[in-house]
């Protein structure tokens, strides 16, 4: 019992960490775009007030039992994954369930969301939602290739498909995997491109021609999970990429500085850019990206 | 009497008893087909042992039956699927005629395949393999549209892999005087190179268009999707296994002793990736719901290929984990499928929609099916993905994981497609009149569904008999560092724990739709799928808000350039080419008298011209 209640306490606070920088981020991210983009943006706080507004709004209206599941089963994804990635280096921090599930896991756990808000927006039965259901979904076949390649590289290379053991390995070399291993590193940001969704690649809940796609039919409590879900989901991602590919880090605000810099580079590539269309975004992944992926399995393979 | 018969005498016999006595009264058909069923699961189970065998000599040649812990595994599929297949056809088949005529070749199928399992020497074997695709093909033409087309394509696919799968068994017997499975094994390495080659070759060519294998694929979507579903469910989940089987013994017992072996590997498993991707390609493209599962089985079986073909221990763990699981999900599917096609009586996934709230079961068990199928945890098909991708990538076949990823990644898209097609979307008054399956339809979809999840949660259930299995074959012991009753190991140590994985899984999932539900259901009303936001319109009763058609339009841009090839194209050039061949042939015999004079004359000028070289 005492096992599953240290369990539990290291999963909540693991939770509200997650919740807390990912919606810190998200709020940074509204005021560096709006700088760009020579206005002045809201402030930082900005989407804790949001959720906090969704979390306290009644709901009037429901579409049945698989709009109720959608926002769960994204939340599944969010919160197991956050689990699994190890948060700090050397056990740190709570362990969780890093030791229970291991990179190949990850990587289907983290499709489960997407696939249970898809399912979820298709309820509504509103034609936007499946419209950016079927792109979000074409897209994310696109860039889950080059993702895969940069993982099955760093596996063959380590020869282990567990992260603490990439992070162990980083640890005692001294060197980050991005520095020995470079093409997956390129590979897998590029790819983060397409995780993140940021301009080129935001055709999926593009606000003014789908309302918004898949969530254009949730308000209220729905939005308010789908929201804190991404914050989450958003910083297990960032989490993961330093694990794997930075070194780790061993405080939490070396953790931080380590993810928000990352964090800068699909919001920075996406405040100057245009949109891509589906297909010319998929044929972008497996372009260039897919290119580095396949230098770096080489990389692993011979050298 | 010997067991064995007695299984043999069950289900043949009950085939024809079926076909006669249903004749009398239509309440019989069902009650002695379900009958015939079980008695056969019965026997099968409680009766004939593990080593079990038969001889029966027919004239010098020694016909041996017998049961191995590998046939055994692959008989869960057989009679597991086809017990629950048969509960589910007594519905199905109501108010359809000609059912003497479909039981009767469900039987005989199952009976076939039965004995191919059985079967320890390639004689029966051959028959019984003949047996099996005969019945299949009356099955296929038994309704639909094109049946004729379909079932010629059947046919000529089935006979090009049997004549293939003749002339090995006719080799073989002349080098070794033997039919058995066992003496061949054996023999194998005193054969000469190029008969060590050709032998595997011609047996891999006979399985390989049973499972589907491209580019001998093309009878499949057509004759998966002109069964009738009660069958299809076997023909996909077990029938197409049969390959599989055979497949296996080929490469544990031919292939592994050859030198040159990692070749044929090699190719077979990049035919099966590529299956595996196109088959998943053409499946998004396919509007129907019936095509799109017979694409996406194509697909799943490259996966099993893949593994089959790799063959080490952990390879071929996940191939055949693989199959029974795919025998599951894809059963349930298809029964899914035919309980849309029972009820709303058309699969088009462009026409039917928003079903879910009116067939709640079958959604709930094709829900944890395609789960399943596109391999997310916590459902059974993730196990064996997941065993799958760590072995490629431990035995160095790294092109070959991002190849099968890719193509389960993209599987998404028609899981999506699938679900959305027929359960999600805009709810239409036409289809207003749509009632949940009758219970023997639901009950077996159900149950193979749970069945995923448990096996997802807990897959040493199966892999203990999949680990006996192997071992039968002459693999080593795997449990304990590749898997225990529900963690998986890779063969570098990592692990997978699935139970408490599960269980965050499902108290996450539990926590947050317990939030929304309590949330959501108090003071809120149900609203139609019409009362949604449109940018502040509102739209009317009869505008039509569906989207449906060109589903994955986008995608299909991006890779049209692949899908442009058809191998259809190629078949239908080659059967032109001897069309023509033939047509010129035709004319020789033109009927005409004269015509045949200048036969003649030509033929004694030859003989003139030569007859100095001929008759000296």
């Amino acid at each position: 019992m005492g096992e599953f209640f240290s369990l539990l306490l290291g999963a909540v606070v693991t939770f509200i960490l997650a919740f807390f920088v990912g919606i810190t981020y998200g709020g940074l991210t509204r005021i560096i775009t709006a700088r760009v983009q020579n206005r002045i943006g809201p402030p930082w706080y900005q989407n804790l007030l949001d959720i906090v507004k969704l979390f306290s709004k009644k709901t009037a209206i429901h579409h049945g039992a698989m709009h109720f599941m959608g926002p769960a089963f994204i939340m599944v994804t969010a919160v197991v994954s956050v689990l699994v990635i190890p948060v700090l280096n050397e056990g740190r921090w709570f362990p969780n369930l890093n030791f229970h599930g291991d990179l190949i896991f990850l990587l289907y756990i983290m499709t489960f969301g997407p696939l249970g808000m898809a399912l979820g927006a298709g309820q509504t039965g509103n034609p936007n939602s499946a419209i950016g259901v079927t792109r979000g979904l074409s897209q994310m076949v696109g860039f889950e290739i080059p993702w895969v390649m940069a993982l099955v590289a760093l596996m063959i290379q380590y020869q282990t498909t567990s992260i603490v053991d990439l992070m162990t390995i980083q640890v005692e070399t001294g060197t980050w995997i991005a520095f020995s291993s470079p093409f997956a590193f390129m590979a897998a940001v590029m790819a983060m491109f397409g995780m993140f969704r940021y301009a080129p690649f935001d055709i999926v809940g593009a606000p003014s021609e789908l309302a918004s796609g898949p969530i254009s039919e949730n308000g209220g409590k729905y939005l308010f999970v789908m929201m804190t879900a991404g914050s989450v989901f958003a910083f297990a991602k960032l989490t993961l990429y330093v694990d794997l590919f930075m070194g780790g880090a061993d405080n939490l605000l070396i953790l931080v500085i380590k993810t928000f810099a990352l964090y800068m580079i699909p919001v920075l590539y996406g405040v100057i850019n245009p949109r891509y269309r589906t297909e010319q975004a998929i044929r972008w992944f497996w372009g260039w990206p897919s290119f580095f992926g396949l230098l770096a399995i080489l990389q692993a393979v011979f050298f | 009497m010997n067991t064995i018969y007695l299984l043999f005498t069950v289900l043949f016999g009950g085939a024809i008893l079926t076909f006669l006595l249903g004749k009398l009264s239509r309440i019989l058909y069902y009650i002695v087909f379900l009958l015939t069923m079980a008695a056969a699961v019965f026997v099968f189970y409680a009766q004939i042992r593990i080593g079990d065998t038969v001889n029966i000599n027919v004239d010098d040649m020694q016909l041996q039956w017998g049961l191995t812990a590998f046939g055994w595994l692959f008989s869960l599929m057989v009679l597991g699927l086809g017990l629950l297949a048969a509960i589910y056809s007594i519905a199905y088949m109501k108010g359809k005629d000609r059912l003497g005529y479909f039981y009767l070749h469900f039987l005989i199928s199952i009976g076939a395949m039965l004995g191919i399992l059985l079967s320890r020497d390639l004689v029966s074997f051959f028959i019984f393999w003949e047996i099996m695709t005969w019945a299949s093909y009356f099955i296929v033409v038994y309704s639909g549209k094109d049946v004729q087309k379909t079932g010629i394509r059947y046919i000529l696919f089935s006979a090009i892999g049997a004549y293939a799968m003749l002339m090995a068994i006719v080799i073989i017997y002349g080098q070794t005087n033997s039919i058995s499975i066992d003496d061949l094994a054996v023999n194998y390495s005193t054969f000469s190179t190029s008969l060590q080659i050709w032998i595997p070759l011609l047996l891999i060519t006979a399985f390989a268009v049973k499972s589907a294998l491209m580019p001998l694929h093309v009878w499949a979507p057509g004759a998966y999707a002109n069964s009738p579903m009660a069958y299809t469910a076997v023909f996909s989940g077990a029938l197409s296994k049969m390959g599989i089987y055979g497949m296996v013994i080929v490469f544990v017992t031919l292939i592994a002793n050859l030198p040159q072996g990692v070749i044929i590997r090699d190719i077979i498993a990049w035919l099966g990736a590529i299956t595996a991707v196109m088959g998943t390609f053409w499946a998004i493209a396919q509007d129907d719901a019936k095509k799109l599962l017979a694409y996406s089985s194509i697909g799943q079986l490259g996966y099993i290929i893949v593994g089959v073909a790799i063959g080490t221990s952990f390879a071929m763990m996940a191939a055949l984990f693989m199959a029974i699981m795919h025998a599951l999900f894809k059963g349930a599917l298809f029964m899914a499928v035919g309980a849309v096609e029972r009820q709303a009586g058309t699969t088009d996934l462009t026409e039917v929609t928003g079903l879910i709230r009116k067939m709640p079961w079958t959604f709930i068990a094709s829900l944890i099916s395609i789960i399943a199928l596109a391999g997310i945890p916590p459902v059974g098909g993730f196990v064996g993905k997941w065993m799958l991708y760590e072995s490629l990538i431990s035995s160095d076949h790294y092109l070959l994981v991002i190849l099968i990823f890719f193509a389960s990644t993209a599987g998404f898209l028609y899981c999506y497609k699938f679900l959305f097609g027929f359960f999600l979307g805009q709810e239409e008054k036409e289809w207003e009149h749509v009632k949940e399956a009758p219970v023997m339809m639901v009950v077996p979809m159900m149950l193979m569904a749970v069945m995923a999840l448990i096996l997802g949660v807990f897959p040493g259930i199966l892999l203990k008999p999949v680990d006996v299995a192997m071992q039968s074959m002459g693999y080593a012991e795997t449990y304990g560092h590749l898997w225990s009753m529900s963690v998986l190991f890779n063969e570098w140590g990592n692990q997978v724990m699935l139970e408490p994985l599960f269980y965050a899984i499902i108290i996450v999932f539990m926590v947050f739709l317990v939030f929304l539900v309590l949330k959501g259901m108090k003071g809120t009303r149900y609203v139609t799928t019409k009362d949604i936001s449109t940018s502040g319109e509102i739209p009317l009763e009869h505008e039509n808000l569906t989207f449906k058609g060109n589903f994955f339009q986008p995608f299909l841009r991006a890779v049209d350039p692949v899908m442009k090839r058809q191998i259809m194209t190629y078949y239908r050039q080659i059967g032109d080419g001897l069309e023509a061949f033939f047509d010129f042939i035709r004319r020789v015999y033109s009927g005409n008298g004269q015509t045949y004079a200048i036969y003649v004359m030509i033929f004694l000028v030859i003989l003139l011209l030569l007859k100095d070289s001929l008759f000296g």
